[in-house]
């Protein structure tokens, strides 16, 4: 997971080597540790690092790591060239491995040939059944394609054996999403949230999927996801304060004219108040308009 | 000076029961001289070894360093995003219309 101190020095890091200040092996292994995805900047400055003999035999060990993280960055920025050389001095180190067997695969694939990288995984698959990135692929590469159906189908039959494999939880839940299934995607959220019950970006997920599909009592059960979410990450997350407004609001007209029972405002106000008082610290020239658009909100809960 | 004033509190502590110990295994020697039966350890043992739990407890709390919040993701390091998933990354994205200029890979 990424944190707020990673981010930043994430961020720092990015400014100093796309500045020209060196920190590139610093900046590679801080991608490869946060897994984040910045194939563009890790193709650009990851081949200059590698053209350079004196700094590949000062990378040590971790040579073949900035090879196989330099490669797939190649492949996402469909430089297949670099991708294809990278894979190659890999190979002639690792003749007989998996991990390099799967990154020819991967070539496939960004090139379009997916019969050939379905050739690839098919092989790996048959020497090693639990091959578990070999499967994943197999199901990237469906969704590559456009064939949704088909992905769906197999990522159920992958968690039905790998049930603990909380990524592939979550792609499931963005292709149900994607597909407008939501009710599918909310028990992926549930499994989530299970897995990781302090995670405040489950909890948020959730909300607002919950929100999405609407219906007073999923807007309601949105409402506690978002306050979860807020409690989570200590008053923070500013996608969960206005949640909880816009839950406030979107209940009371779902209540329409029968109203049986009194709604508490106090959550409303509350997050609202947090809202104009974080805007007031970063962005001051905003804190009127986003205060009228709360105030609007507040009356729609309140009418 | 903190993390040294702490060790040294704990030391004092530790030695203040020590001696506490010591006293009354001291004390006990006496009453068998003196043909007494013992009912209670002396007013000075009680106040050491009260003293000590108060020392003891103060650098048992203060050295391990503060506590950590219990909602590990509250605070100042919450989680702000989720990893790439990156084993079902796609490639045909579309980006692959308009590819970056690269530096040519010079290695073999």
């Amino acid at each position: 997971m990424v944190g707020a101190s990673e981010e930043r020095e994430l961020e720092r890091l990015e400014k100093q080597v796309e500045e020209g200040g060196g920190g590139v092996v610093e900046y590679l292994s801080l991608v490869r540790k946060l897994k984040v995805r910045r194939s563009n900047i890790v193709a650009k400055h990851g081949l200059q690092l590698l053209n350079q003999a004196s700094a590949r035999s000062k990378l040590g060990s971790d040579l073949w790591t900035v090879y196989e993280q330099v490669a797939i960055a190649c492949m996402d920025c469909h430089a297949l060239d670099s991708a294809k050389k990278c894979i190659n001095a890999l190979d002639s180190k690792f003749p007989d491995s998996m991990r390099v067997g799967r990154l020819e695969g991967m070539w496939y694939e960004a090139k379009g040939s997916w019969q050939k990288a379905e050739k690839v995984y098919s092989n790996l698959l048959s020497e090693n059944p639990s091959d578990t990135v070999a499967h994943k692929r197999r199901i990237a590469m469906a969704k590559a394609q456009g064939n949704m159906t088909v992905a769906v189908e197999g990522l159920n039959k992958y968690l039905e054996t790998f049930m603990a494999d909380y990524d592939a939880w979550r792609e499931l839940a963005d292709i149900y999403t994607s597909l407008q299934m939501y009710k599918q995607a909310g028990f992926c959220f549930e499994e989530l949230i299970l897995s990781q019950p302090t995670n405040a970006l489950y909890h948020l997920g959730y909300a607002e999927l919950l929100y999405t599909m609407g219906g007073i009592d999923n807007l309601r059960t949105a409402r506690k996801y978002y306050a979860s979410t807020i409690e989570l990450s200590g008053g923070k997350n500013m996608r969960a304060l206005y949640g909880v407004c816009l839950c406030g609001a979107a209940i009371n007209q779902a209540r329409g004219r029968g109203r049986t029972e009194e709604e508490s405002q106090e959550l409303v106000s509350l997050a609202a108040s947090v809202l104009v008082k974080k805007y007031k610290e970063k962005a001051s020239s905003k804190a009127g308009l986003v205060s009228s658009i709360l105030d609007k909100y507040k009356q729609l809960a309140v009418a | 000076m903190g993390r040294r004033f702490d060790v040294g509190v704990g030391v004092f502590g530790a030695l203040l029961l020590a001696n506490a110990a010591v006293s009354t295994v001291l004390y006990r020697g006496d009453l068998k001289i003196r043909d007494e039966e013992f009912t209670f350890p002396s007013a000075q043992v009680v106040f050491e070894v009260a003293l000590s739990l108060v020392l003891c407890l103060w650098a048992a709390l203060k050295i391990p360093g503060s506590f950590l919040p219990i909602l590990s993701d509250a605070k100042e390091n919450r989680v702000t995003m989720f990893p790439a998933n990156l084993d079902f990354m796609v490639f045909n994205h579309r980006g692959k219309l308009f590819p970056p200029k690269f530096v040519e890979a010079e290695f073999s």
